[in-house]
């Protein structure tokens, strides 16, 4: 059979097409074919198909076996990747070629590249994605609704999701939403008007959302058959919009509240543009002002003017932004205080074209800040001329500021003090003291506290202060600083512990009177009354010998009675007048002095004398009674030394402060301190069987040390010996 | 027989002593006396009467101001002497110490039964006989 006469050779057909045979080699192909995928005239046939097509996807090799093994025609839209990454896409046929008897003798096939529609739409489908847009169709015909899935999408619905009129309808909002499109729809169904509106939408999540919908009807025979448009979301930009909306209304507010005035000056036109709170502001009317910068020049405090007027310039001029403080006279005659501030417009060449600017007014702040500035001066003022030591100071402890009167009381000069901190110069013993008052302050647990404390003179001498310190906080209640008043209290101690020093004198001199008293009535009345009780017997009595032996008892006692007197004289005469007689005396050639007096005394005894006294050692002692101590120390030693033993007398001193110490030791036979260490040196206490004992020695000796402002003190063992320790003035 | 069998002085003063031994001899006062001239003579005196298992003096006349050991002494060391009846010996306090602060201590002793002030004489013995038989009927 010939059909070439009547058939098309296949090179001449208008589209890519080509036939293999059963193996997928090439049998022949349109020119077409070889345009589309850039293949030279070559000998194709016989090639397989993939030598044949570069970057044949898999896909298509199983569409050649599907079509194959099945006989039925394949047809699928395919991408063609090439190793650079560039895409092509293909609409691919394939037919089987069928002889008589229905067997396939090979494939026809057929290929359009749709790359650029393909393009297209995926631009389409981005473009909808990126802008939130979908689109919806009613078709008034067969009734239906289609609804693209990105309209899907902004309704919250699954891509699965049929709507109808009915339900499209009842996403929107309930109320004005509603209500405007069953309008909007009805009209365009009706009268062909399409619209445009923003409205909002509760998605089937609940959420509540603005959207942009868009609508068209079409027409065919006055008849309208379809309606259709476009769906947005535009929750983000009306939301932005909204509160944009609500921020300029708040600004309005807020400026109007807090009579902030906004003015805008055309620079060309010289207009002047006020807002509500200017006029206020200025006590102008609205109907009074011809809005030209002269009207606001006028305001301005005469004083202020020219200064004004020079700061206007230069901030046209772009020398120096406008931000200044003036003066403005209201029309009822009083001041206010503008705090100005403006920017500056400029057109596409740079040139100013408007100022536009800020005026509020400060009159209560700069009223408060008068105020407060006479405070400070009035602080300041009092913190200076203060008779109490003031002090600013830092919460690191360091002085921030002190007043004249602390540099005295401390005798630095200011320059010294606010180098040091308060711990340089404040005593050991009272840092501790007040660390922990001042503790709670800086936890904010406290506002002030006041402390008795020693600070030292720079002189080295303690200051006695009654400290007060008072928190100072910041405008946010945090702590600042600690304003501290010092009060130098020295004098006051002073003159306390000088009446404390005539107290213990007093007391001591009290406590002589009474021992005195004492005395008197234990020694003076035992004789009296013996003396009464003779004289009563003698009056009674008659027989001679017994009144013989009563005169002689009368004798007696009127003997002791006159040594008692002596004696006591004696006591009264050494704390009279003593003061006057006291003077520098040395010790050691005192003491050696007296040593050589009694040398008799000592060798006969066969005494030991060990004396070690510093020759440099000197105390303020009456000449007199410093003979006399040292001379019944030395007796006293000797005539209570002990039989047992070869008597020894050490003699020693030292200088502790202002005192000389001497400590008189012997090893004799000691003395019961247990028993009679309080009355040791009583008047006629007497603890030995000594014949000699009166029991008045000590007691003397003690009158005579203390007349010398000293003391004197024993430490004794019973057979190991006696320590006397005198104690005396150096200076 | 005088009102009391034995009494004792303890006291340094020979002319006060003189004066107590003639009051008593004046009022009957006791049998036989004995005299010490100080606290420590005392308490060995007494304290050797114990020992050789005689009777302790019913009254004794005691000084305050003594050499060696006082008055008071010889109270705080008396009641420590073992194993004696010493509560049943009746002390005064015979002193010339018209000081307040010795009376008000005299009366901290419970063993002392009053505070007489020097001179004794025969009329202070006598009250003192006749308030101790209210005492001791």
């Amino acid at each position: 059979m010939d059909t070439t006469a009547h058939t098309i050779p296949i090179q001449e057909a208008p589209i890519a097409l080509a036939t293999v045979d059963r193996n997928f080699y090439f049998v022949n192909c349109s020119d077409q074919w070889f345009e589309e995928f850039g293949l030279v005239h070559k000998n194709v046939v016989g090639k397989p198909i993939h030598e044949v097509i570069p970057n044949t996807p898999v896909q298509l090799k199983s569409m050649l076996e599907n079509c194959m093994a099945t006989g039925k025609m394949q047809e699928d839209e395919l991408r063609h990747l090439s190793p650079g990454g560039s895409s092509a896409w293909y609409k691919w046929r394939i037919k089987p070629s069928k002889t008589d008897n229905n067997t396939t003798i090979g494939l026809i096939i057929t290929c359009l590249n749709t790359t650029k529609s393909k393009r297209a739409k995926e631009l389409l489908r981005d473009a909808e994605n990126v802008a939130k847009m979908g689109g919806w169709d009613l078709d008034l015909i067969t009734n239906t609704v289609y609804w693209s899935n990105v309209t899907k999408l902004i309704h919250e619905v699954p891509l699965d999701y049929v709507p109808n009129l009915e339900t499209g309808i009842n996403f929107y909002k309930e109320g004005e939403s509603r209500e405007t499109i069953t309008k909007l729809v009805n009209n365009a169904i009706m009268h062909g008007e399409p619209w445009d509106t923003e409205l909002q939408l509760v998605t089937a999540k609940g959420r509540e959302i603005w959207i942009r919908t868009k609508g068209k009807a079409e027409f065919i025979n006055g008849k309208c058959i379809r309606v259709f448009g476009l769906f947005q979301d535009i929750d983000e930009q009306k939301r932005a919009e909204i509160k944009s909306g609500q921020i300029q209304e708040r600004l309005d507010l807020a400026t109007s509240v807090a009579q902030i005035g906004i003015w805008e000056y055309n620079v060309h036109e010289d207009i002047l543009e006020w807002n509500e709170q200017m006029y206020e502001l200025y006590g102008v009317k609205k109907e009074d002002f011809n809005g030209v910068y002269d009207t606001w020049k006028a305001c301005v405090h005469p004083e202020d003017k020219a200064r004004c007027q020079q700061e206007f310039d230069m901030a046209l001029a772009g020398t120096q932004e406008f931000k200044t403080q003036f003066r403005i006279i209201h029309p009822d005659g009083s001041i206010k205080y503008i705090k100005a501030n403006a920017g500056l417009f400029k057109d596409a060449d740079g040139n100013i074209t408007k100022m536009v600017g800020t005026n509020w007014d400060i009159t209560d702040q700069i009223n408060a800040q008068l105020r407060l500035d006479i405070n400070k001066e009035s602080f300041k003022g009092s913190f200076e001329s203060s008779a109490v030591g003031m002090a600013l100071v830092a919460k690191d402890g360091s002085w921030m500021d002190v007043n004249n009167s602390l540099c005295v009381s401390l005798g630095y000069t200011r320059k010294e003090l606010l180098s040091l901190t308060f711990q340089d110069i404040t005593h050991p013993e009272d840092i501790d003291n007040d660390l922990n008052h001042l503790q709670p302050l800086l936890e904010g647990k406290g506002d002030s506290y006041q402390i008795e404390k020693r600070y030292f003179h720079k002189t080295g001498r303690i200051v006695y202060v009654v400290l007060t310190v008072t928190a100072v906080k910041d405008i946010e209640g945090n702590l600042s600083h600690f304003i501290s008043q010092i009060m130098d209290i020295s004098p006051r101690i002073e003159a306390k512990k000088k009446s404390e020093q005539f107290l213990e004198i007093t007391k001591n001199q009290n406590n002589s009177l009474l021992n005195f008293a004492h005395i008197v009535s234990h020694n003076l009345r035992s004789h009296s009354s013996n003396l009464s009780m003779l004289s009563n017997y003698l009056l009674e009595e008659e027989e001679e010998n017994e009144r013989k032996i009563i005169e002689k008892m009368i004798f007696d006692a009127s003997d002791s009675l006159h040594e008692t007197v002596e004696h006591l004289n004696e006591v009264v005469q050494i704390t009279t007048g003593a003061q006057e007689q006291m003077r520098e005396v040395n010790l050691n050639n005192t003491i050696m002095n007296v040593e050589k007096n009694i040398s008799a005394l000592l060798s006969e005894k066969n005494v030991e004398c060990d004396i070690a006294v510093d020759p440099k050692h000197k105390v303020k002692a009456v000449p007199a009674y410093l003979d006399s101590v040292l001379l019944n120390l030395f007796t006293n030693s000797i005539k209570y030394s002990s039989p047992q033993r070869k008597p020894k007398i050490t003699v020693s001193s030292k200088k502790k402060g202002k005192n000389i110490i001497l400590d008189f030791k012997d090893n004799g036979l000691g003395i019961n301190m247990e028993r009679h260490g309080e009355k040791l040196f009583g008047m006629y206490k007497t603890f030995h069987q000594h014949e000699d004992a009166k029991g008045i020695g000590l007691f003397i000796t003690k009158n005579q040390i203390e007349a010398m402002d000293g003391k004197i003190e024993v430490e004794s063992a019973v057979d190991k010996g006696t320590t006397f320790r005198v104690t005396l003035n150096a200076e | 027989m005088g009102k009391f069998k034995n009494s004792c002085i303890i006291d340094d003063d020979p002319i006060s002593v003189f004066g107590i031994k003639r009051s008593m001899k004046e009022t009957n006062f006791t049998d036989d006396v004995v005299v010490y001239t100080n606290g420590q003579e005392a308490l060995d005196g007494l304290t050797k009467m114990l020992n050789e298992g005689k009777k302790l003096p019913s009254i004794i006349f005691l000084d305050l101001n003594m050499p060696i050991m006082d008055g008071w002494e010889f109270l705080d060391d008396f009641i420590k002497i073992p194993n004696t009846n010493t509560e049943k010996v009746i002390i005064f306090i015979v002193s010339s110490s018209m000081d307040p602060r010795d009376m008000i201590k005299a009366q901290s002793y419970s063993m002392v039964n009053n505070y007489i002030l020097k001179p004794i004489l025969r009329k202070d013995l006598v009250r003192l006989m006749s308030e101790l038989d209210i005492k001791q009927p």
